[in-house]
This record gives structure tokens, sequence and C-alpha cells, in this order.
């Protein structure tokens, strides 16, 4: 995988062989990576691919199969609480309070978390503060639209003031305003020195946020690097996708042509033949862009359905 | 909506110094489990202070009736149906605490999904849990306690540690709770144990009616029914008659807590990590 110069700082997280089974699956099998300090690395990956296990396995909720894995230098499980006071956890599934206001809901996280009563209340002012969600401090749960819901979960993932903040799926079914927002927030938090994992099936997500993906298949690790590289390395610059076409047709050698179900891709690293090809498609249905991480993406975990 | 606010994320990100230890971990999971019980408060304490209300009423007064004015056991009967009272109360408060409260934090509200993100030990987790439940208990044996008082029970100046038992008590059966939820798999399926397990030892701990001194076999059964301890612990305070058999049962309270407590624990860390 990754050779990390030797001056480098060490490693938050290493997984060696990393693997987590269910009875006869195999949610994470044999994965190796290392996540260095104030890196964020987008874990991306079909339903099922074992994300929401790995990042599970990172914060102790869960034991390993097999394999190595250090956090902070610690082993989960054994030393889960020296960990977890330094992570923060936005879940992918709520599970707030639902009783409780939003104020409330952050207390009681954090007292637990290990805030005393003072503490708690100005850092959940300061976090409601910085989430836009002061008006919203008195509201019931049920009185939060989802995007302040996430952001409420991001709120409390942060009352402890992580080191390293792990969030799975963090903008699921939100707008494209939150998304943009709360993206917004995270780099922030990142030039603060965070360090960040997150699992996402938006690939503008990851590519806005991660320094690097890691794109997981059935829980291996198919592929990883920066975005951009990783487009580089294993694509032509330029895709043609088009749908619709009774017949695909032919094209010259300097053209790469794929087909699944209704849809064609034509792939080259010059713009012009594409050009060319798009202004002769008899269909409407036909878009001349960049190669880009969802491209990488198909092409490592397929076109088919993962279920 | 837009992330203008005064403060940079610096101030976010400055170290904190974190409370993780035993005592404190433990205070923050009960206070929250008091927080949200304290929200829907009325809608959830007012069943188990009328039930105890009612079934003292028809058992003291109506059934009283028909027993002996020496009543049972050295104490006069409505005396000694409260006594039994106060403790099936808090039994019932910790044990449907850590059957129906512990089942949906589980699988519909998601707590402990939620508390696993944190610092907090397994152990943490479920001790505050059973520390929560055994806070209602105490409170509603107290509760009970006064509310029989006020109907004609006569305690005596002992009964002041009987939120102390009330405690005990539904810790115990808080940890007999968590261990039947830790098998269950949807929430009817705690109505077997309710009336299978739970209803029986109320009637036949020696609640309303003496069990002892009609068998020898059931004599050693009643003594080893978990509910029976508490009973007699409770009746001592109600007498102010404190004897070798007292300090039996205050054994066999503490015998059962240690054996469920240590079991509860391991069967809901083998749920909740999976
Ligand atoms: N507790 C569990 N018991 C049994 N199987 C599980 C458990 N948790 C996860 N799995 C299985 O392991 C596989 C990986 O699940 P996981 O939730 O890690 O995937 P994911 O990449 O997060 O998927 P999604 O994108 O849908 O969130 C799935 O097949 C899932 O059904
Ligand atoms: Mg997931």
């Amino acid at each position: 995988m990754h050779n990390a110069p030797v001056y480098a700082a060490p490693a938050l997280v290493v997984a060696r062989g990393l693997t987590r089974k269910f009875g006869d699956l195999t949610a994470v099998d044999a994965v190796d990576f290392d996540i260095r300090p104030n890196e964020c690395v987008g874990f991306l990956g079909p339903n099922g691919a074992g994300k929401t296990t790995l990042m599970r396995l990172i914060y102790s909720a869960i034991h390993k199969t097999a394999g190595e894995l250090s956090v902070f230098g610690l082993t989960p499980m054994q030393q889960r609480k020296r960990i977890n006071a330094r992570i923060g956890v936005v879940f992918q599934e709520n599970n707030l309070d639902e009783e409780l206001s939003a104020a409330e809901s952050l207390e009681v996280h954090a007292l637990y978390c290990g805030l005393d009563h003072r503490t708690a209340r100005g850092r959940i002012a300061e976090l409601l503060d910085w989430l836009a969600l002061t008006p919203k401090a008195r509201s019931s749960f049920r009185e939060l639209s989802g995007g302040m819901v996430r952001r409420l979960m991001i709120a409390r993932a942060l009352l402890n003031s992580p080191e390293l903040l792990i969030l799975d799926e963090p903008t699921t079914g939100l707008d494209p305003q939150v998304r943009h927002t709360i993206w917004a927030s995270l780099r922030e938090l990142k030039r603060q020195g965070m360090t960040i994992l997150l699992t996402t099936h938006y690939m503008e997500e990851a590519q806005q946020l991660s320094d690097r993906v890691m794109i997981m298949d059935r829980g291996r690790i198919v592929v990883s690097g920066p975005p951009n590289q990783l487009i580089e390395q294993h694509l032509e610059r330029y895709v043609l996708q088009a749908s619709g076409l009774a017949e695909a047709p032919a094209v010259a050698g300097d053209i790469r042509h794929e087909r699944a179900g209704d849809a064609d891709y034509f792939y080259s690293n010059a713009e012009q033949p594409l050009q060319a090809l798009y202004e002769t498609l008899p269909t409407p249905y036909a878009l001349l862009r960049h190669a880009n991480l969802e491209d990488v993406f198909l092409k490592f975990t397929g076109r088919g359905l993962h279920e | 909506m837009s992330t203008n606010s005064s403060l940079d994320a610096a101030a976010l990100v400055r170290p904190l110094r974190l409370r993780t230890n035993l005592l404190w971990s433990l205070y923050g999971v009960w206070y929250r489990h008091v927080r949200v019980y304290c929200k829907t408060l009325l809608a959830n304490a007012t069943p188990p202070v009328l039930e105890p209300l009612f079934f003292f009423v028809a058992i003291a007064y109506g059934l009283g009736g028909f027993v002996p004015t020496s009543g049972f056991d050295g104490l006069p009967y409505r005396s000694y149906v409260a006594a039994g009272m106060v403790v099936s109360s808090a039994m019932f408060t910790g044990v449907f605490e850590t059957m129906y409260g512990t089942f949906v934090r589980l699988v519909y509200q998601k707590t402990y999904a939620a508390m696993l993100g944190t610092h907090l030990r397994i152990h943490e987790m479920f001790v505050g849990e059973l520390l929560f439940a055994a806070s209602k208990g105490a409170v509603f044996a107290t509760v009970v306690l006064l509310v029989t008082m006020l109907l004609g029970a006569q305690p005596t100046a002992w009964c002041v540690l009987v939120p102390l038992v009330g405690f005990a008590t539904a810790y115990l059966f808080a940890c007999l709770g968590l261990i039947i939820t830790s098998y269950v798999k949807m929430i009817n399926n705690f109505s077997f144990f309710a009336t299978g397990v739970i209803t029986p030892l109320f009637y036949f701990s020696g609640t309303f009616f003496p069990i002892r001194g009609r068998s020898a076999l059931l004599d050693v059964i009643s003594v080893l029914v978990p509910l029976t301890a508490p009973i007699e612990l409770s009746r001592a305070l109600f007498k102010a008659q404190f004897t070798w058999e007292t300090l039996m049962h205050l054994g066999i309270l503490f015998a059962y807590g240690i054996v469920l407590h240590i079991f509860a624990l391991r069967r809901m860390t083998a749920r909740v990590l999976r």
C-alpha cells in the first residue's frame, strides 16, 4: 500500500489484515491501511461493503475476528476508554434522544462523555452557535429538520473535543445547501488539525473532503489513493456517456467503449474525438465530461447491483 | 442557514479535561435516564403509583375484613400488606425498567449505540442503568409507604430505611430484568416472563399472606424465592424486630444480587457488542 516516509508522524490508526465476520459473512476482509494525523480519509463502497463495520471496529463497538488494529497506538476493546475519550462519532442512524430538546440531548451526552455540568453548558452553547442551531436549542426533536438533526449529531460528536472524528454517512438524505454547509464545517475542523474518517455514497463528498479515498467492496479495500490520482491512474481523462442508443456506433482505436444495460460509455484521453462522436450520436441523452471518482468507483465495484 | 457564527473552530478543538472515572461515568448514565424519565413523568409514573393504591385498598380493606384481628406474623394486617407492597412495588419498578425500558433503549432508541461511541465501558453503561432502576425502586417504595401510611398502615421509625430496601430490591430485580432482556428478540416476548415469572413471585412470596408453616418443602422454596428476603427485611422494619433470620435474609439478598449482577453484565455485554 502506501509507503509512508520514515519521518512522517506515527499513524493514528493502523490496520493489518483486519477482519470481521458475522457467521459465514465476512463484513471486513483482511484490510490494511494507515491513517495519519490530520488526514481526511473517505471510505466509499456499495451498500453492505463493510464501511460501518470498519468504523465500529475503530471505536471498539465490536470485536475483530482476526488481524491487527491499533488506534492512537492503543488496542481497541482492551483500551476502549482511553481511545474513545479522544474520538467523536457521528452515527449512520439517528440515535439522539427524541424525548429531549436539542440542548438537553447534548447535555446528557456531554455528561457521560465526561464533561462537568458547567463545562458542558459552555461547550453546548459554542457548538450550537457554530452549527447555526442556537435558535433551535429548546426545540424538541420532532421540530428539527433532517439537516438540523444531522448537525446536532455532529455537535454531539464534538462535545468531548475529539482528535479523531468518525462520520458514518454524514450527509445522506440532505439537501445540497445543508450538505455544502456541513462540508464547510468539516473542512474547518480539518484546518484546525482534526483527523477525519468518513464513509459516504456521495462521490462529490468524498472528493470535496478527502485527502485519500478507499473504495471498499465486499469487505475488501479494492483501491485507495488521493481522488485525483485515482482518476488519473485508472481512467482516461474524458468520458462520453450516452443512453438510449439502439446500437453502439463503431469507434476509433483511441476510444475505449463499454456498454452496461442501456448505457454506453466512451473513454479517451483526448477530448476532440469524443466531441466529434458526441455530435454524431442520435440521442438527446448524451454527456461529455471529465472522468470522475464515480467512474473509478464503478470500474472497481462493477455496475451491477450488490444485493 | 450558514456557518456565519461569531466563533471560529479553533475554540472547538481545544483540549478538554474529561472525567472518565467510574463514578462520573455512572452518574452520567444515571443522569441521562433521569432526564429522559422526568420528561415523561406524568405519563410514566401515574399507573405505578395508582396500582398499588387500588391494590392496597382492595386487599387491606376488602380481604382484610376476613383476616383475624391479630393479623399475621405479629403485624396488623394493613401493616403486613404495606410491608409486602413497598417491596413488591420496588420489584416491579426494577424489573420492568430493565425489561421494557432497556429493550426500548436497545432496539428502538439506540441509546447504547450512541453510548458505544463514547469512552464509557459497557459495564458502566449497564451499572448506571441498574442504579437508575434502583433509584426508581427506592422512590416508588417510599411513595407506597407514604400512601399506605395514610390508609392505615402503622410503620415504625425503622421504616425510614424503606427506601434502602426498595433500592436493593429494585437493583436485584433490575439485574434479573437485564438477563431476561438479553435473551429477548421481540418486545412481545416479555409478556411471557411478566406473567410466567414476575407475577407468581408477587403472589407467592408472602406479599399479602404468609406462605410458610404449611409444608417443609414450601418453606424451603419460599425462603429461596428472591422476593422473600426483601419482604422479610421490610417486615422486620415494620415490626422493629431484628433476629438472626433478618441477617440471613440480608445475606440471601446480597448473594442473589451479586450473582445476578455478574450474570446480567456478562449477558448484556455480549448483546451490545455485536
Ligand atoms: N451486527 C451484525 N450482524 C450480522 N451481520 C451484520 C452485522 N452488521 C453488519 N452486518 C453485515 O455485514 C455487511 C457489512 O455491513 P456494513 O453495515 O458494515 O456495510 P456498509 O458498507 O456500512 O453498508 P451501507 O452503505 O448500507 O451502510 C452487511 O452484509 C451486513 O448485513
Ligand atoms: Mg453503513
